[in-house]
């Protein structure tokens, strides 16, 4: 991670003089390369392997899925745990030589009714105490929420640790296009597993999004004809509803995070206009209207303000303005006379950090402003290859965005506070992710404090 | 025409004639004889005629076939040009001057055939957003629209639409397939395409 960094700052140190010279190999102005946090160095973890009373197996995989979720939430360094200190009493002094800051342990017991009970202890080896412990019930495994009562267990665990949310029961829709042209809406768990299609349509399949209770989708339907629908889908039920089907291009929508509201880009007129629908009554709103292509709207996490993309100026760039309407304030980097495209805003749920996609030396990377303040330098987080359509997850650290690189082509999630990269689903024509809000908060059956 | 047919007649009759000049004092051809010549010079005579009237068929058909084929190869070039495609710079929606002139033949098919309609598709190669690529496409078909209206027609002969990056012409990742992906294209919506108006 240090030789990454010092890479980054070389590279910055590079492109400044470049800049004068050559148009298609410098950063944008006002464009910098790095990471969005002044980060500390990341506690070590220890897990241990997980005891059963009964099914080892299950053990085994229960621990494996919670130590790479931690490793995922990439709050942790973590420690590769010699077999001399993989059982028995923790040893506190042992495992401060260490310098490991957590253990966690784990015991999986059966329940009656099939399902287990998953115990869970992390120790503070610093302060030499029991953090935390806590019971969980998991699903046997043969039920479809069994994962997701892991990765909602794992999550406990970094709020235990870091007191912030962490962000493995979660999930990611995205669109896949079949060999035959039809385009599969697919969703896949937040650490790669369990891909499976929701629905597939002839047409083309756009920007689908989660509603804020993680129950329903929405997603943009075009045809051959140029007509546009934007329809919803009950994912427990699989029953559709039509939100808009007005003449033309409808596209874009995404709910309000109280979920009684949709924005969306409709086709009025001359170019694309923002809507709100109110999904109660059906009654539509005009956002923002005028000239230019306005589109890809993204709600604040408290539902006043908006990002969205718009052409107005003559290229694509990032704009907030309020919910309700009024004055848009320019997020992406301008400059007088240099080219400059920016597009596929997503706010994140947590912070006042807007992701996007930018050029930069002739590629689309991944970028990231702070809607706080507008103006101030945006860091671009991601260098190689070419990187699109980015969307925040629910811990507002991680984001998963498309990219064409030549490691392999897909779906990665980059943690924008250290630039840790891992890829997701590789190998298809994917499009447009979308990262769900937290779908599983594990209930404690026991607990008992420090 | 009516010439040829009589002559060998009067020829036939000069003969018969001549003939009969010498033998009528003699024998003579008789009334049966003459009848029957009358009705043999008759037949052959129908069917001169009915020779010459499907020459004439025959003349007409090809003369009708060689302008329908004229207006099918008509037809099939002002197809051809309605259906030519214009392509973009990347990132840009402007017409190029290059197309200028294929627009301008456009817009003298769609003057020949006043009840055409057509759809005007605006399409964006595989770079950037999906979802900015949409807003490209249309923002292209709008233009395409826009400068065959600032010729003359009428704007309701159109509709636009845009495919966004979902229909690349060429599915390959270079500048050659990508400047090929970025174009609008033609559809007839309704009416029938018959002149190229040149």
């Amino acid at each position: 991670m240090q030789t990454h960094r010092l890479s980054l700052l070389l590279l910055l140190v590079l492109a400044t003089p470049l800049a004068a010279q050559q148009d298609t190999t410098r950063l944008p102005t006002g464009v910098r390369l790095g990471m969005i946090y002044q980060t500390l160095r990341r506690p070590s973890l220890a897990v241990r392997a997980f005891t059963s009373a009964g099914d080892a197996e299950l053990a085994a995989q229960v621990g494996e899925i919670i130590r790479r979720d931690l490793d995922y939430s990439d709050r942790f360094e973590m420690f590769e745990v010699p077999p001399q200190l993989a059982s028995g009493p923790v040893d506190y002094a042992t495992w401060n030589g260490l310098n490991v800051v957590y253990v966690l342990d784990g015991a999986v017991e059966p329940l009656e009714d099939g399902s287990h009970l998953l115990r869970l202890t992390l120790h503070d080896v610093v302060y030499g105490v029991v953090k935390e412990i806590q019971a969980f019930r998991i699903p046997p495994p043969t039920d479809s929420d069994h994962r997701m009562a892991v990765h909602a267990a794992a999550d406990e665990v970094v709020r235990w640790a870091t007191g912030q949310p962490g962000m493995a029961a979660s999930r990611i829709l995205f669109v896949s296009q079949a060999p035959d042209g039809s385009r599969d809406l697919m969703v896949v768990d937040s650490d790669g597993e369990n891909v499976r299609r929701v629905a597939r349509v002839d047409g083309v399949l756009m920007s689908p999004s989660w509603s804020p209770d993680g129950r329903r989708v929405v997603y943009a339907v075009g045809r051959d004809d140029g007509s546009w629908d934007v329809i919803e889908l009950d994912l427990e039920r699989g029953a559709e509803r039509r939100i808009s089907t007005r003449r033309g291009l409808n596209t874009t929508p995404v709910y309000s995070p109280d979920g009684e509201r949709i924005m969306l880009a409709v086709e009025n007129g001359r170019d694309l206009d923002l809507f709100e629908i109110e999904l109660a009554t059906g009654q539509s709103r005009l956002v923002r209207g005028g000239p230019g292509a306005d589109l890809s709207p993204t709600y604040s996490p408290d539902g006043r303000q908006i990002a969205f993309n718009s052409d107005r100026i003559g290229q694509p760039h990032i704009y907030v303005m309020p919910a309700q309407g009024g004055e848009a304030v320019l997020l992406s980097p301008y400059t007088y006379g240099e080219p400059g495209h920016y597009a596929a805003p997503d706010w994140s749920p947590e912070t006042s950090f807007v992701a996007f996609h930018g050029r930069s030396r002739g590629q689309h990377q991944i970028m990231v402003a702070d809607a706080a303040r507008p103006g101030s330098t945006v860091q671009q987080i991601t260098q190689e290859g070419r990187n699109e359509d980015p969307s925040w997850a629910p811990d507002g650290r991680h984001i998963v965005f498309l990219s064409v690189r030549p490691s392999g082509s897909g779906l990665y999630v980059i943690d924008a506070a250290s630039g840790r990269t891992r890829p997701l689903v590789l190998g298809g024509r994917f499009r447009t992710p979308d990262w769900s809000p937290t779908l599983k908060r594990a209930s404690a059956l026991t607990v008992r404090g420090e | 025409m009516q010439k040829r047919i009589i002559l060998p007649a009067l020829v036939g009759a000069l003969l018969v004639g001549a003939c009969g000049g010498r033998q009528a004092q003699q024998t003579g051809p008789t009334p049966e004889e003459l009848a029957a010549q009358a009705r043999a010079d008759s037949i052959e005579a129908a069917r001169r005629a009915e020779e010459e009237r499907r020459r004439l068929e025959e003349e007409r058909r090809r003369a009708e076939e060689e302008a329908r084929r004229r207006a099918e190869e008509e037809a099939r070039r002002a197809r051809e040009i309605l259906a030519e495609m214009v392509h973009f710079d990347f990132d840009k929606f402007d017409i190029r001057p290059s197309d200028q002139e294929t627009l301008r033949r456009k817009a003298m098919v769609l003057r020949a055939n006043p009840d055409v309609r057509v759809r005007i598709v605006g399409h964006a190669d595989e770079r950037g957003s999906d979802e900015y690529n949409l807003a490209l496409g249309l923002r292209r078909a709008n233009a395409v629209r826009d400068f065959l209206v600032s010729l003359g027609l009428d704007a309701s002969r159109f509709e636009t639409a845009s495919m966004g990056e979902e229909q690349p012409l060429v599915r390959e990742s270079n500048e050659e397939a990508w400047a090929m992906n970025r174009r609008a294209e033609f559809h007839v919506t309704a009416g029938q395409v018959a002149r190229t108006g040149m």
